[in-house]
């Protein structure tokens, strides 16, 4: 039934901020603000309710989470599972500096993400000739293997017991005693890591690296330095991903292996909330979160009393109806939604 | 010595356990290159399969096989046709789209059974003997005479009959064996049908050993992937020979490095293998070159 047309390759369509041509300066900072205005207002409506604050928190920081993941599995095509490592690394050094140091977190952050954005693109190094499926499985085992030593390496990350840290409230310590505050935090997180991500997507490397996504032969025989290419996206993206692990050890204030290395809450929770907000766009990883996190929050809080797992179920086949009805995620239907109105706008005239 | 004989029968006996849970994710990561996380769940479900044959109708969990199996087999079926052909082009959504299935399998389960562990009885996996020093249990032998069997019939299976020669070819090239006349498309659904299957007839085989508990293919699936790619793809000798190597790693890593460090040792030599040797021991060269997007 499907014709010869399926074998031959499919190609993603280019990122919504290339299409039309390169964007002016002036139109790209316009939509920035307006998509973190956008983004703000749910805070100003619902910022009394601890309920809401709580998950908005969430939202905000996952939201910054899959925008770092998207740059390299998404503008750069190597789909990783791995990325809960770069998020534990920045946890433990963030948690651990302040417990044994007294480092103020605001500081803390910085080496997690600088030794993130080093052993990132070390590990990853000698899988990036590995594509596709075998290069996201090489990845999660990454994930494991770390898992594994978080476990053995007491001294560093309390073991299976994971690290406390106390409640010492104040500014400088980022523990706020008014939970706003985190929500204020991480929504500056998120509009940190967007507005990498809008910037390298209008810089060199970005080009680099959808041309890489593209095709890779193709990139090399351009004159790009493939592996070069690929080590600064995941750099980049591994440093974000640890300042996002940074603040989640902060907000949460005790973290443990199980938690910071799951895969459904955090390694492949990256990859779930661009995919259905549209992996490759700029804004995919930012919409995906706001759909996903209250989603799931929201099923839990609703049914999860009565019977167990059945706000997951609720989850999983929403996810489901998402992957089949909307092949390109949320920003994919709304860009072909904008389209057909064009469409319609032109052709009625 | 007699310690090292010990350690040795005990990770081939693991082993046997790694290689049955494998078999089926290798056929399906291998021939359709789903990464397909809900496999774990099909062996899961296979448990439950075999409870639930026990508990209406007296069955024992080794007959239950015969229930379970074509029960997969269907399930299989309908998931690739429903779910995952129509995502055929789209492989990162295949990945979302398993992970869904995970969440729902596991969590109705979880919703029926309200977690409650079950543990299922047979007359014959009770039985233990022993040679020398040496004890085995009847239940974890059959798993490894079950993994020897089922990889000498796939074997046949994929080399004799027109369906295993199709999936072969399919596995080589799908363009060029769309153009032999091979519908690429039923080959894959059968592929999968026949996966899940076998992924039923190990939950079915381990029901005996583990309590079963909704989340227990978490603790397959890893291992099953380490052990796909270790073995090589779509190598039916990749998986068997794979997941007894796996076995015995870890057996011998738990008795002379550290047991805490086991799992950490196969995973390292799961990634050397991957990073010198992405092939896998036994798989085609070239086989690991197909990306996301080519392979659509």
């Amino acid at each position: 039934m499907n014709e010869l047309a399926t074998d031959v390759s499919v190609r993603a369509p280019p990122v919504a901020a290339s299409a039309g041509g390169i964007a002016s300066s002036r139109r790209v900072a316009t939509r920035f603000a307006l998509g973190l205005a956008l983004a703000l207002a749910p805070f100003l409506v619902l910022g009394g309710d601890f309920f809401w604050l709580n998950i908005l928190t969430y939202t905000y920081l996952f939201a910054g989470l899959a925008i770092a993941w998207n740059i390299l599995a998404g503008f750069g095509g190597q789909f990783s599972l791995g990325h809960g490592v770069f998020f534990a690394v920045g946890a433990y050094t963030t948690a651990d500096l302040f417990i044994r140091f007294g480092l103020s977190p605001w500081f803390g952050i910085l080496p997690g993400a600088i030794v993130s954005a080093i052993v990132g693109p070390l590990i990853f190094l000698p899988t990036f000739r590995l594509k596709g499926s075998f290069f996201a499985i090489a990845t999660l085992a990454f994930n494991e293997v770390a898992l594994v030593f978080a476990n053995y390496l007491e001294s560093i990350t309390g073991g299976p017991r994971g690290l406390q840290v106390p409640f010492r409230a104040g500014l400088a310590n980022m523990i706020f005693a008014d939970a706003r505050g985190y929500a204020i935090l991480m929504f500056a997180f998120m509009a940190v890591a967007l507005g990498v991500s809008v910037l390298l997507m209008r810089s060199r490397l970005g080009y680099y690296l959808l041309a890489v996504r593209e095709d890779e032969d193709a990139a090399r025989a351009a004159g790009i330095s493939v592996v070069g290419v690929k080590l600064r996206a995941t750099a980049l993206s591994a440093a974000l991903t640890a300042v996002g692990g940074g603040l989640f050890a902060m907000y949460v204030r005790a973290i443990d292996p199980p938690t910071l290395f799951s895969l459904a809450d955090i390694g492949v929770k990256f990859a779930l909330i661009s995919l259905i907000g549209g992996i490759g766009t700029i804004s995919g990883p930012v919409l995906g979160a706001f759909l996903i996190v209250p989603l799931e929050s929201w099923l839990r809080a609703l049914v999860g009393g009565t019977t167990p797992g059945l706000h997951l179920i609720l989850l999983g086949l929403v996810m489901l109806l998402a992957a089949l009805f909307m092949r390109r995620g949320v920003a994919g239907a709304i860009d072909a939604l904008v389209q057909r109105w064009h469409h319609r706008h032109r052709t009625g005239q | 010595m007699d310690m090292l004989l010990q350690v040795l029968v005990i990770g081939l006996l693991l082993g046997g356990i790694y290689g049955l849970v494998s078999i089926g994710l290798n056929l399906i990561f291998g021939v359709i290159r789903i990464v397909n996380f809900a496999q774990g769940e099909l062996v899961m479900l296979g448990m439950y399969g075999a409870y639930l044959a026990y508990a209406t109708m007296g069955l024992d969990p080794y007959i239950a096989t015969l229930i379970v199996m074509p029960a997969l087999f269907v399930l299989g079926v309908i998931v690739y046709r429903l779910v995952l052909q129509p995502l055929a082009s789209e492989s990162s959504m295949q990945i979302f789209a398993t992970f869904a299935l995970l969440l729902i399998f596991q969590n109705v389960v979880l919703a029926i059974t309200r977690g409650e562990g079950y543990s299922v009885s047979s007359k014959l996996a009770g039985v233990t003997f022993g040679i020398g020093d040496i004890r085995v249990t009847m239940s974890r032998l059959a798993i490894l005479i079950a993994v020897t069997l089922t990889a000498i019939a796939l074997h046949f299976f994929l080399k004799r009959t027109m369906i295993g020669k199709s999936i072969r070819a399919v596995t080589q090239d799908r363009q060029a064996a769309r153009l032999m006349g091979i519908n690429v498309e039923r080959t894959f659904m059968i592929t999968f049908g026949i996966g899940s299957a076998l992924a039923g007839l190990a939950g079915a085989l381990l029901s005996p050993i583990y309590t079963m508990s909704p989340g227990i293919g978490g603790n397959f699936i890893l291992a099953a992937f380490a052990v796909v790619v270790l073995g090589g793809l779509g190598s039916v000798a990749g998986a068997y020979f794979g997941g007894i190597i796996v076995g015995l790693v870890e057996a011998l890593a738990g008795f002379y490095v550290d047991p805490e460090l086991k799992q950490a040792i196969w995973f390292l030599i799961f990634l050397a293998v991957l990073i010198m040797r992405p092939t896998g021991l036994f798989g085609q060269v070239g086989a690991e070159e197909v990306g996301f997007r080519e392979q659509a």
